[in-house]
Protein backbone atom coordinates (compact mmCIF):
# COMPACT_ATOMS: atom_id res chain seq x y z
CA UNK A 1 0.00 0.00 0.00
CA UNK A 2 1.50 3.23 -1.23
CA UNK A 3 1.55 6.64 1.54
CA UNK A 4 2.60 8.42 -1.70
CA UNK A 5 0.01 11.58 -1.40
CA UNK A 6 -1.15 11.28 -4.41
CA UNK A 7 -1.85 7.92 -6.64
CA UNK A 8 1.27 6.77 -8.44
CA UNK A 9 -0.35 5.21 -11.31
CA UNK A 10 -2.05 8.97 -11.99
CA UNK A 11 1.60 10.41 -11.68
CA UNK A 12 3.61 8.01 -13.86
CA UNK A 13 0.13 8.04 -16.63
CA UNK A 14 0.54 11.54 -16.92
CA UNK A 15 -2.86 12.67 -15.01
CA UNK A 16 -1.42 14.52 -12.16
CA UNK A 17 -1.24 18.55 -12.45
CA UNK A 18 2.35 20.12 -11.88
CA UNK A 19 1.84 21.13 -8.31
CA UNK A 20 0.22 17.52 -7.58
CA UNK A 21 3.87 15.53 -9.50
CA UNK A 22 5.97 17.88 -7.45
CA UNK A 23 4.47 16.82 -3.90
CA UNK A 24 4.73 12.76 -5.30
CA UNK A 25 8.27 13.58 -6.61
CA UNK A 26 9.18 15.02 -2.80
CA UNK A 27 7.41 12.70 -1.23
CA UNK A 28 9.56 10.22 -2.80
CA UNK A 29 13.03 10.97 -1.84
CA UNK A 30 12.06 10.24 1.44
CA UNK A 31 10.00 7.14 1.32
CA UNK A 32 11.69 3.55 -0.19
CA UNK A 33 8.69 2.03 -0.39
CA UNK A 34 6.72 4.28 -3.17
CA UNK A 35 10.34 4.87 -5.11
CA UNK A 36 10.54 0.79 -5.32
CA UNK A 37 6.72 0.68 -6.22
CA UNK A 38 7.06 3.81 -8.89
CA UNK A 39 10.47 1.97 -10.05
CA UNK A 40 8.22 -1.14 -10.76
CA UNK A 41 5.14 0.93 -12.04
CA UNK A 42 7.62 2.45 -15.01
CA UNK A 43 9.37 -1.22 -15.27
CA UNK A 44 5.57 -2.26 -16.33
CA UNK A 45 5.09 0.86 -18.38
CA UNK A 46 8.07 0.41 -20.34
CA UNK A 47 7.49 -3.27 -20.94
CA UNK A 48 3.86 -2.34 -22.53
CA UNK A 49 5.56 0.72 -24.88
CA UNK A 50 8.16 -1.79 -25.98
CA UNK A 51 5.49 -3.61 -28.06
CA UNK A 52 6.35 -1.73 -31.69
CA UNK A 53 2.75 -0.50 -33.13
CA UNK A 54 2.74 -2.77 -36.88
CA UNK A 55 2.42 -1.02 -40.24
CA UNK A 56 -0.80 -1.64 -41.73
CA UNK A 57 -0.62 -4.51 -44.20
CA UNK A 58 -2.38 -2.56 -47.10
CA UNK A 59 -3.53 1.08 -47.69
CA UNK A 60 -6.81 2.21 -46.02
CA UNK A 61 -9.26 2.74 -49.19
CA UNK A 62 -9.64 6.39 -49.53
CA UNK A 63 -13.05 8.11 -49.89
CA UNK A 64 -12.16 8.24 -54.12
CA UNK A 65 -11.81 4.55 -54.29
CA UNK A 66 -14.82 1.69 -54.81
CA UNK A 67 -15.10 0.89 -50.79
CA UNK A 68 -16.61 4.10 -50.25
CA UNK A 69 -18.95 3.82 -53.29
CA UNK A 70 -22.83 3.69 -52.05
CA UNK A 71 -24.85 0.38 -52.14
CA UNK A 72 -26.61 -0.27 -55.76
CA UNK A 73 -29.81 1.36 -54.92
CA UNK A 74 -28.45 4.49 -54.00
CA UNK A 75 -26.07 4.62 -56.16
CA UNK A 76 -29.58 4.05 -58.74
CA UNK A 77 -31.41 6.99 -57.34
CA UNK A 78 -28.37 9.01 -56.68
CA UNK A 79 -27.94 8.74 -60.58
CA UNK A 80 -31.34 9.04 -61.51
CA UNK A 81 -31.83 12.31 -59.48
CA UNK A 82 -28.36 13.64 -61.20
CA UNK A 83 -28.87 12.77 -64.65
CA UNK A 84 -30.95 15.81 -66.67
CA UNK A 85 -31.61 13.05 -69.78
CA UNK A 86 -33.27 10.90 -67.35
CA UNK A 87 -35.36 13.45 -65.80
CA UNK A 88 -35.81 15.17 -69.20
CA UNK A 89 -37.36 11.64 -70.18
CA UNK A 90 -38.98 11.06 -67.14
CA UNK A 91 -41.09 14.23 -67.30
CA UNK A 92 -42.27 13.64 -70.83
CA UNK A 93 -43.29 10.55 -69.97
CA UNK A 94 -45.36 11.55 -67.09
CA UNK A 95 -46.74 14.47 -69.45
CA UNK A 96 -47.34 11.42 -72.42
CA UNK A 97 -49.82 9.62 -68.99
CA UNK A 98 -51.28 12.26 -68.02
CA UNK A 99 -52.30 13.33 -71.39
CA UNK A 100 -53.34 10.06 -71.79
CA UNK A 101 -55.25 9.64 -68.98
CA UNK A 102 -57.07 12.98 -68.91
CA UNK A 103 -58.24 11.84 -72.31
CA UNK A 104 -59.49 8.94 -71.22
CA UNK A 105 -61.73 10.11 -68.36
CA UNK A 106 -62.77 13.23 -70.08
CA UNK A 107 -66.50 13.44 -69.57
CA UNK A 108 -68.99 12.38 -72.75
CA UNK A 109 -68.53 14.72 -75.66
CA UNK A 110 -71.60 17.23 -75.89
CA UNK A 111 -74.32 17.00 -78.38
CA UNK A 112 -72.79 17.68 -81.87
CA UNK A 113 -73.24 21.56 -82.26
CA UNK A 114 -75.82 22.79 -84.83
CA UNK A 115 -73.15 24.89 -86.65
CA UNK A 116 -71.18 22.12 -88.42
CA UNK A 117 -68.34 25.80 -88.77
CA UNK A 118 -67.13 25.05 -85.60
CA UNK A 119 -65.91 21.04 -86.34
CA UNK A 120 -62.37 22.20 -88.32
CA UNK A 121 -61.84 25.25 -85.64
CA UNK A 122 -61.69 21.73 -83.14
CA UNK A 123 -59.61 20.04 -85.42
CA UNK A 124 -57.22 22.63 -86.07
CA UNK A 125 -56.83 23.76 -81.82
CA UNK A 126 -55.70 19.94 -81.82
CA UNK A 127 -53.01 19.75 -84.57
CA UNK A 128 -51.46 23.57 -83.24
CA UNK A 129 -51.50 21.96 -79.49
CA UNK A 130 -49.95 18.87 -80.74
CA UNK A 131 -47.32 20.40 -83.17
CA UNK A 132 -46.38 22.76 -79.87
CA UNK A 133 -46.54 19.62 -77.20
CA UNK A 134 -44.14 18.08 -80.36
CA UNK A 135 -41.59 21.67 -80.33
CA UNK A 136 -41.90 22.01 -76.17
CA UNK A 137 -40.70 18.31 -75.93
CA UNK A 138 -37.60 18.48 -78.68
CA UNK A 139 -36.78 21.77 -76.50
CA UNK A 140 -36.38 19.95 -73.19
CA UNK A 141 -34.97 17.00 -74.70
CA UNK A 142 -31.92 19.24 -76.60
CA UNK A 143 -32.00 20.90 -73.38
CA UNK A 144 -31.29 17.93 -71.15
CA UNK A 145 -28.43 16.47 -73.45
CA UNK A 146 -26.42 19.40 -73.66
CA UNK A 147 -26.73 19.52 -69.66
CA UNK A 148 -25.60 16.12 -69.94
CA UNK A 149 -23.05 16.83 -71.98
CA UNK A 150 -21.22 19.58 -69.84
CA UNK A 151 -22.20 17.36 -67.05
CA UNK A 152 -20.01 14.28 -68.66
CA UNK A 153 -17.13 16.58 -69.79
CA UNK A 154 -16.24 17.60 -65.85
CA UNK A 155 -16.47 14.07 -64.62
CA UNK A 156 -14.36 13.34 -67.34
CA UNK A 157 -12.18 15.88 -65.99
CA UNK A 158 -12.68 15.18 -62.04
CA UNK A 159 -11.59 11.63 -63.26
CA UNK A 160 -8.56 12.64 -64.93
CA UNK A 161 -7.45 14.81 -61.86
CA UNK A 162 -8.16 12.23 -59.40
CA UNK A 163 -6.09 9.36 -61.41
CA UNK A 164 -3.94 11.94 -61.51
CA UNK A 165 -3.39 12.35 -57.85
CA UNK A 166 -3.51 8.80 -57.20
CA UNK A 167 -0.43 8.21 -59.61
CA UNK A 168 1.88 10.65 -57.27
CA UNK A 169 0.88 8.80 -54.05
CA UNK A 170 1.78 5.24 -55.37
CA UNK A 171 4.76 7.17 -57.08
CA UNK A 172 5.39 8.58 -53.42
CA UNK A 173 5.17 5.43 -51.52
CA UNK A 174 7.21 4.06 -54.26
CA UNK A 175 9.96 6.25 -53.89
CA UNK A 176 9.84 6.09 -50.08
CA UNK A 177 9.74 2.19 -49.99
CA UNK A 178 13.27 2.73 -52.17
CA UNK A 179 14.73 4.79 -50.01
CA UNK A 180 14.30 2.25 -47.11
CA UNK A 181 15.97 0.02 -49.14
CA UNK A 182 18.17 2.05 -49.87
CA UNK A 183 19.37 2.41 -46.13
CA UNK A 184 18.54 -1.32 -45.33
CA UNK A 185 21.44 -2.18 -48.39
CA UNK A 186 23.70 0.72 -47.16
CA UNK A 187 23.27 -0.63 -42.96
CA UNK A 188 24.05 -3.97 -44.14
CA UNK A 189 27.04 -3.56 -46.39
CA UNK A 190 28.41 -1.13 -43.37
CA UNK A 191 27.77 -4.06 -41.58
CA UNK A 192 28.95 -6.76 -43.38
CA UNK A 193 32.48 -4.69 -44.07
CA UNK A 194 33.14 -4.10 -39.99
CA UNK A 195 32.80 -7.92 -40.00
CA UNK A 196 34.92 -8.59 -41.97
CA UNK A 197 37.39 -6.00 -40.55
CA UNK A 198 36.86 -7.97 -37.17
CA UNK A 199 37.60 -11.04 -38.88
CA UNK A 200 40.84 -10.15 -40.43
CA UNK A 201 42.02 -7.89 -37.30
CA UNK B 1 -1.14 17.54 -29.72
CA UNK B 2 -2.75 20.57 -29.59
CA UNK B 3 -1.45 21.57 -33.19
CA UNK B 4 -2.92 17.82 -34.40
CA UNK B 5 -5.97 18.75 -32.89
CA UNK B 6 -6.26 21.88 -34.77
CA UNK B 7 -5.16 20.68 -38.19
CA UNK B 8 -7.81 17.76 -37.86
CA UNK B 9 -10.27 20.05 -37.12
CA UNK B 10 -9.78 22.42 -39.99
CA UNK B 11 -9.58 19.17 -42.20
CA UNK B 12 -13.03 17.97 -40.58
CA UNK B 13 -14.57 21.33 -41.76
CA UNK B 14 -13.02 20.87 -45.42
CA UNK B 15 -14.20 17.43 -45.16
CA UNK B 16 -17.89 18.25 -44.24
CA UNK B 17 -17.83 20.96 -47.13
CA UNK B 18 -17.39 18.18 -49.54
CA UNK B 19 -13.60 18.21 -49.92
CA UNK B 20 -12.63 14.69 -50.39
CA UNK B 21 -8.63 15.26 -50.05
CA UNK B 22 -9.78 16.75 -46.89
CA UNK B 23 -11.22 13.38 -45.72
CA UNK B 24 -8.43 11.55 -47.09
CA UNK B 25 -6.10 13.27 -45.11
CA UNK B 26 -7.72 12.58 -42.24
CA UNK B 27 -7.52 8.98 -42.95
CA UNK B 28 -3.71 8.82 -43.81
CA UNK B 29 -2.88 10.56 -40.49
CA UNK B 30 -5.28 8.17 -38.08
CA UNK B 31 -5.54 4.78 -40.04
CA UNK B 32 -1.97 3.21 -38.31
CA UNK B 33 -3.25 4.80 -34.94
CA UNK B 34 -6.56 2.66 -35.53
CA UNK B 35 -5.62 -0.55 -36.91
CA UNK B 36 -3.10 -0.83 -34.19
CA UNK B 37 -5.92 -0.42 -31.53
CA UNK B 38 -8.03 -2.97 -33.09
CA UNK B 39 -5.15 -5.32 -33.99
CA UNK B 40 -4.73 -5.15 -29.96
CA UNK B 41 -8.22 -5.78 -28.88
CA UNK B 42 -8.83 -8.39 -31.37
CA UNK B 43 -5.70 -9.94 -31.81
CA UNK B 44 -6.30 -10.39 -35.57
CA UNK B 45 -4.62 -8.54 -38.27
CA UNK B 46 -7.38 -9.83 -40.91
CA UNK B 47 -9.86 -8.46 -38.97
CA UNK B 48 -8.22 -5.44 -37.68
CA UNK B 49 -7.74 -4.75 -41.50
CA UNK B 50 -11.25 -5.18 -42.52
CA UNK B 51 -12.67 -3.46 -39.25
CA UNK B 52 -10.47 -0.17 -40.07
CA UNK B 53 -11.65 -0.06 -43.68
CA UNK B 54 -15.61 0.39 -42.18
CA UNK B 55 -14.35 2.54 -39.04
CA UNK B 56 -13.31 4.99 -41.91
CA UNK B 57 -16.24 5.05 -43.62
CA UNK B 58 -18.81 5.09 -40.89
CA UNK B 59 -16.56 8.37 -39.68
CA UNK B 60 -17.09 9.72 -43.35
CA UNK B 61 -21.01 8.89 -43.70
CA UNK B 62 -21.33 10.53 -40.25
CA UNK B 63 -18.89 13.06 -40.20
CA UNK B 64 -21.66 15.82 -39.86
CA UNK B 65 -23.05 14.40 -36.64
CA UNK B 66 -19.89 15.40 -34.92
CA UNK B 67 -20.54 18.31 -32.98
CA UNK B 68 -17.37 19.39 -32.09
CA UNK B 69 -14.48 19.02 -34.03
CA UNK B 70 -11.70 19.01 -31.83
CA UNK B 71 -13.62 15.65 -30.29
CA UNK B 72 -12.54 13.70 -33.37
CA UNK B 73 -9.80 10.87 -31.82
CA UNK B 74 -12.57 10.02 -28.88
CA UNK B 75 -15.48 10.13 -31.86
CA UNK B 76 -13.20 7.66 -34.24
CA UNK B 77 -12.18 5.60 -31.65
CA UNK B 78 -15.75 5.00 -30.55
CA UNK B 79 -16.29 4.12 -33.83
CA UNK B 80 -13.85 1.83 -33.87
CA UNK B 81 -14.75 0.53 -30.52
CA UNK B 82 -18.21 -0.16 -31.68
CA UNK B 83 -17.29 -2.21 -34.63
CA UNK B 84 -14.81 -4.35 -32.75
CA UNK B 85 -17.68 -5.17 -30.06
CA UNK B 86 -20.54 -5.67 -33.14
CA UNK B 87 -18.16 -8.12 -34.10
CA UNK B 88 -17.62 -9.78 -30.82
CA UNK B 89 -20.90 -10.35 -30.45
CA UNK B 90 -21.42 -12.12 -34.36
CA UNK B 91 -18.47 -14.45 -33.69
CA UNK B 92 -20.32 -14.98 -30.16
CA UNK B 93 -24.02 -13.89 -30.00
CA UNK B 94 -24.22 -16.30 -27.00
CA UNK B 95 -21.68 -15.09 -25.08
CA UNK B 96 -21.28 -12.23 -22.38
CA UNK B 97 -18.95 -9.88 -24.52
CA UNK B 98 -16.36 -9.97 -20.95
CA UNK B 99 -16.48 -14.00 -21.35
CA UNK B 100 -14.81 -13.89 -24.81
CA UNK B 101 -11.38 -16.03 -25.24
CA UNK B 102 -8.56 -14.45 -25.97
CA UNK B 103 -6.70 -15.12 -29.23
CA UNK B 104 -3.36 -13.47 -27.95
CA UNK B 105 -2.19 -15.55 -25.47
CA UNK B 106 0.99 -17.15 -25.22
CA UNK B 107 3.41 -18.62 -22.68
CA UNK B 108 4.54 -16.99 -19.66
CA UNK B 109 8.31 -15.66 -19.79
CA UNK B 110 9.20 -14.23 -16.21
CA UNK B 111 11.02 -10.94 -16.87
CA UNK B 112 11.73 -9.43 -13.97
CA UNK B 113 15.12 -9.70 -12.50
CA UNK B 114 16.68 -11.13 -15.45
CA UNK B 115 17.87 -9.49 -18.57
CA UNK B 116 15.54 -10.52 -21.64
CA UNK B 117 15.92 -10.05 -24.91
CA UNK B 118 13.64 -8.03 -27.01
CA UNK B 119 11.54 -10.86 -28.52
CA UNK B 120 11.27 -12.43 -25.15
CA UNK B 121 10.18 -8.90 -23.48
CA UNK B 122 7.67 -8.76 -26.30
CA UNK B 123 6.49 -12.26 -25.88
CA UNK B 124 6.15 -11.79 -22.28
CA UNK B 125 4.19 -8.43 -23.12
CA UNK B 126 1.94 -10.32 -25.03
CA UNK B 127 1.14 -12.98 -22.64
CA UNK B 128 0.14 -10.67 -19.82
CA UNK B 129 -1.96 -8.95 -21.82
CA UNK B 130 -3.49 -11.49 -23.19
CA UNK B 131 -4.50 -12.56 -19.53
CA UNK B 132 -6.69 -9.45 -18.75
CA UNK B 133 -10.03 -9.62 -19.62
CA UNK B 134 -11.19 -7.29 -23.04
CA UNK B 135 -12.48 -4.28 -20.71
CA UNK B 136 -9.13 -4.22 -18.96
CA UNK B 137 -6.71 -4.59 -21.95
CA UNK B 138 -9.01 -2.17 -23.94
CA UNK B 139 -8.26 0.40 -21.53
CA UNK B 140 -5.09 -0.48 -21.24
CA UNK B 141 -4.53 0.19 -24.92
CA UNK B 142 -6.55 3.06 -25.30
CA UNK B 143 -4.16 4.64 -22.23
CA UNK B 144 -0.66 3.51 -23.17
CA UNK B 145 -0.93 2.79 -26.34
CA UNK B 146 -2.85 5.38 -27.70
CA UNK B 147 -2.44 8.25 -25.17
CA UNK B 148 -5.99 9.09 -24.27
CA UNK B 149 -6.95 11.04 -21.12
CA UNK B 150 -9.56 9.61 -18.82
CA UNK B 151 -12.17 11.86 -20.08
CA UNK B 152 -11.50 10.77 -23.23
CA UNK B 153 -11.31 6.93 -22.84
CA UNK B 154 -14.83 7.64 -20.78
CA UNK B 155 -16.16 9.05 -24.37
CA UNK B 156 -14.78 6.28 -26.01
CA UNK B 157 -15.57 3.53 -24.08
CA UNK B 158 -19.16 5.24 -22.88
CA UNK B 159 -18.76 4.46 -19.40
CA UNK B 160 -17.74 7.37 -16.15
CA UNK B 161 -14.61 7.87 -15.53
CA UNK B 162 -14.50 5.99 -12.20
CA UNK B 163 -15.38 2.65 -14.35
CA UNK B 164 -11.99 3.66 -16.90
CA UNK B 165 -9.75 3.85 -13.92
CA UNK B 166 -10.95 0.79 -12.18
CA UNK B 167 -10.38 -1.25 -15.12
CA UNK B 168 -7.18 0.07 -16.02
CA UNK B 169 -5.84 0.28 -12.52
CA UNK B 170 -7.09 -3.68 -11.94
CA UNK B 171 -4.83 -3.85 -15.46
CA UNK B 172 -2.25 -2.32 -14.28
CA UNK B 173 -1.51 -4.06 -11.18
CA UNK B 174 -2.28 -7.61 -12.65
CA UNK B 175 0.56 -6.47 -15.10
CA UNK B 176 3.09 -5.19 -12.70
CA UNK B 177 2.71 -8.26 -10.70
CA UNK B 178 3.56 -10.04 -13.80
CA UNK B 179 6.17 -7.83 -15.57
CA UNK B 180 7.58 -6.46 -12.41
CA UNK B 181 7.24 -8.87 -9.32
CA UNK B 182 8.41 -7.79 -5.92
CA UNK B 183 12.14 -8.49 -5.75
CA UNK B 184 13.05 -11.26 -3.29
CA UNK B 185 15.76 -9.78 -0.80
CA UNK B 186 19.06 -11.79 -0.39
CA UNK B 187 18.26 -13.82 -3.84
Amino acid sequence: MSCSPFDLREYVLNELADSECRQVETHMKSCAACSDELERLRTTQAALLSLADEEIPQRIGFVSDRVFEPSTPRRWWAAFWGSSARLGFASAAMLSIAIVVSALTRPAPAPPAPIAAHQPDMARIEAQFERRLGEAVARAVAQAEARQEARTRHLLAATEARHNLEMKGIQLAVEQNLTVLERRYTRLRMDLASADFGGTR
Amino acid sequence: MIFRAVEDADLIRKARGGNVDAFNALISRWDKRVYNYLLRILGNREDALDLSQDVFLKAYQSLRKLEDPSRFAPWLFRIAHNEAYSLFRKRRPEADVDEIPDSVTGAGIAVAGHSVFPIELSLAVTSALGRLSPDQREAVVLKIYQGFKFEEMADVLDCPVSTVKSRLYTALDLLKAELAPVKTRGL
